[in-house]
């Protein structure tokens, strides 16, 4: 990838500044080839790279580094893009929102500072990955779990930050205090760790005053060095209840029985529920189902539905702790389902901690269309009632059957809200393929406005159009987030326009792409 | 590194994935220590999708067939074809940075992977 210098910055300003970041991380540690930029890209971009394309890499080893890399981008007006190993895959991967943005590539911070099995968390610096994690806690024989999301390639901090979630609940929701460097360079520990020598930094979620923990995440106000995380201790016995419904309609009943539960506690973790086409993108290719370019049809989903053997809809219902508690809301779960259907479930019971471990299995669905490929979401949050949830379902399909993309959706089906992760796969050598994605991805985010639902998390093109769709009261939100971004970040040097908010230096940027 | 001109020269080259020749498999370790430093980065840094059950053993059996897709199997995977994969990425293979994956760990993985290799 050939060099596109930060807006503003010239040439020599630029090697300037790089000569700067090599007196603080070391020659070896400032990543400026053209290779080194081309591992930075978005590897599943759905649009033009060059419009995410960074100018070069840092890679300090130390939050003392942080902070120097901190000051001299501000001395020399360089924007950064912190990430942690970069796997964010289907939002953007490692690439930054603004072209010419320098990575501060986090991935040399990779330690697991502490856990502790008994109050049920760890600490961990950027670097560490779920695999890495995971591996810590098989060879020391912690019986704490983990939440792993679909790509377990990625780092336990990173999707934390990002919002992730798996299986276990939204994985912010555990963080509990961080440490973290302003874009001024200084050093912060938040919640309980305020205090010096604290000893409930990562017990207690609030510490006193206001809290900050989840002003950064997803925000672009400081760069995260060090996380605590809740754990969960591992359960005695888990019982899964494998549903398959057989008719798209099915949907609204399934919604009307589980919500009741998870709102109770009955089931644990979200309750997802997928569309059949979950088991044909990962094992097959396209071209051995259907060879048009409209939207996969009706017979053919049929066939899939008969060789796998799975529904239209299918997903688990979990429980998990104490066995005797688990089989009281097996039987809860039960009468529940049959209030709606006389079908029967497969019920498999198992271990506390039947996960299987970080995977990257799922990423196998960009191949779906052969060659090289690429996937997207759009994800809006809308309330967990059955109407509203079909009909959701039934308008998004229809979006895609007009853009003649194949749908695959799935519904996290929690207490309150619903979560509808509308998976979209391309060919990253089909242009004009390329061209409907984006035109279905504006519909998706116009049609949930106009339900008043909102994405949760989004990939760097569309963060200016998600942004915007937050507009109450003339986007009074958007507006506080950037009136605290100049506050902390008077230069802008930090992740400009990550999630729509851009520091004044480079608000002109908004929307450009 | 000029890419394209790179990876059409690798696959004409007759260094194709590909094209193993037909010549016996698994001869000595030259260097055991550098082998082994290969070995444990292999493992951390690409097993995830390159061991049993990983992504990239799935699509390598789709695209390869079954008897190539296990990396660590494999004796005739050239040490340039290993570095242009990791550094470009290839087909959907995504690339590798020198944070996640450093030269000089990149060089024992290519002398792990190429140690089975015909002499």
């Amino acid at each position: 990838m050939k060099l596109i210098l930060p807006p503003g910055l010239s040439s020599a300003q630029f090697e300037r500044a790089m000569k700067a970041f090599a007196g603080v991380v070391g020659d070896d540690w400032v990543l400026r080839t053209d290779a080194d930029r081309e591992t930075y890209l978005d590897q599943y971009s759905p649009g033009l790279e060059e419009s995410h394309a960074p100018s070069a890499a840092i890679a300090p080893a130390s939050v003392e580094q942080v902070q120097a890399v901190l000051r001299i981008a501000n001395e020399h007006h360089v924007p950064l893009w912190p990430i942690s190993r970069g796997k964010n895959f289907g939002y953007g991967g490692a690439a930054p929102r603004m072209p010419g943005t320098v990575m501060l590539d986090l991935g040399r911070m990779d330690r697991i500072i502490e856990v502790n099995e008994k109050l049920g968390y760890c600490i961990v610096e950027p670097g560490v990955g779920f695999f890495d994690l995971y591996e810590y806690l098989k060879e020391r024989r912690i019986r704490l779990q983990m939440g792993i999301p679909g790509n377990g390639w990625g780092s336990v901090v990173g999707n934390a930050l990002e919002r992730g979630f798996s299986g276990m609940g939204d994985h912010s929701g555990n963080i509990c205090g961080l440490e973290i460097v302003l874009p001024t360079g200084e050093l912060v520990r938040t919640g309980m760790g305020a205090m010096a020598g604290a000893k409930a930094w990562p017990l207690f979620k609030h510490g006193f005053g206001p809290s900050w923990d989840q002003m950064i995440v997803q925000g672009n106000y400081a760069v995260v060095t060090k996380l605590c995380l809740w754990m969960r201790p591992e359960d005695e016995a888990s019982i899964t209840v494998d549903v398959k419904l057989q008719k798209p309609g099915d949907l609204e009943w399934y919604v009307e029985a589980t919500t009741p539960l998870r709102l109770r506690g009955v089931v644990d973790g979200l309750v997802r529920v997928t569309s059949y086409q979950a088991s044909a993108t990962v094992p097959t290719l396209r071209s051995e189902w259907y060879q048009g370019r409209d939207s996969i049809p009706d017979d053919v989903i049929a066939r899939m539905m008969q060789r796998y053997n799975v529904g239209w809809w299918n997903g688990p219902i979990r429980m998990q702790g104490f066995a005797d508690v688990c089989e009281a809301n097996l039987k809860r779960v039960q009468d529940a389902l049959a209030r709606h259907t006389r079908q029967e479930f497969e019920v498999r019971r198992g271990p506390g901690n039947n996960q299987s471990g970080p995977s990257t299995y799922p990423l196998q669905m960009v191949n779906w269309y052969g060659g090289r490929g690429g996937h997207i979401g759009y994800s809006p949050v809308m309330p967990a009632d059955p109407r509203l949830v079909q009909e959701q379902f039934e308008r998004t399909r229809r979006r895609y059957l007009e853009f003649g993309l194949d749908y695959s959706g799935t519904f996290y089906i929690d207490g309150r809200s619903a979560t509808n992760v509308n998976l979209i796969l391309y060919s990253k050598d089909d242009a004009e393929q390329k061209q409907r994605v984006r035109k279905l991805f504006l519909a998706l985010i116009e049609d949930a406005k106009q339900q008043g639902y909102g994405e949760y998390r989004t990939h760097l093109s569309y963060m200016d159009d998600v942004a915007a769709s937050y507009d109450f009261n003339a986007h009074a939100l958007l507006k506080l987030n950037e009136k605290v971004k100049d506050a902390l970040d008077p230069n802008g040097v930090l992740a400009p326009g990550r999630n729509g908010i851009w520091p004044k230096r480079y608000r002109d940027q908004r929307g450009k792409l | 590194m000029k890419r394209p001109l790179l990876l059409l020269a690798l696959l004409a080259g007759g260094v194709s994935p590909v094209l193993g020749a037909d010549a016996p498999p698994a001869v000595g370790v030259t260097d055991g220590a550098r082998v082994e430093r290969g070995r444990a980065a292999f493992v951390h840094r690409c097993g995830m999708c390159h061991r049993e059950g990983g992504t990239g053993t799935f699509i390598l059996a789709r695209r390869l067939g079954k008897e190539q897709s296990m990396l660590e199997q494999r004796t005739n995977l050239q040490p340039e074809y290993i570095r242009y994969v990791v550094r470009w990425g290839f087909v959907n293979m995504p690339r590798m940075s020198r944070v996640e994956l450093p030269d000089a760990d990149l060089d024992a993985v290519v002398d792990y992977l190429t140690a089975r290799n015909p002499k």
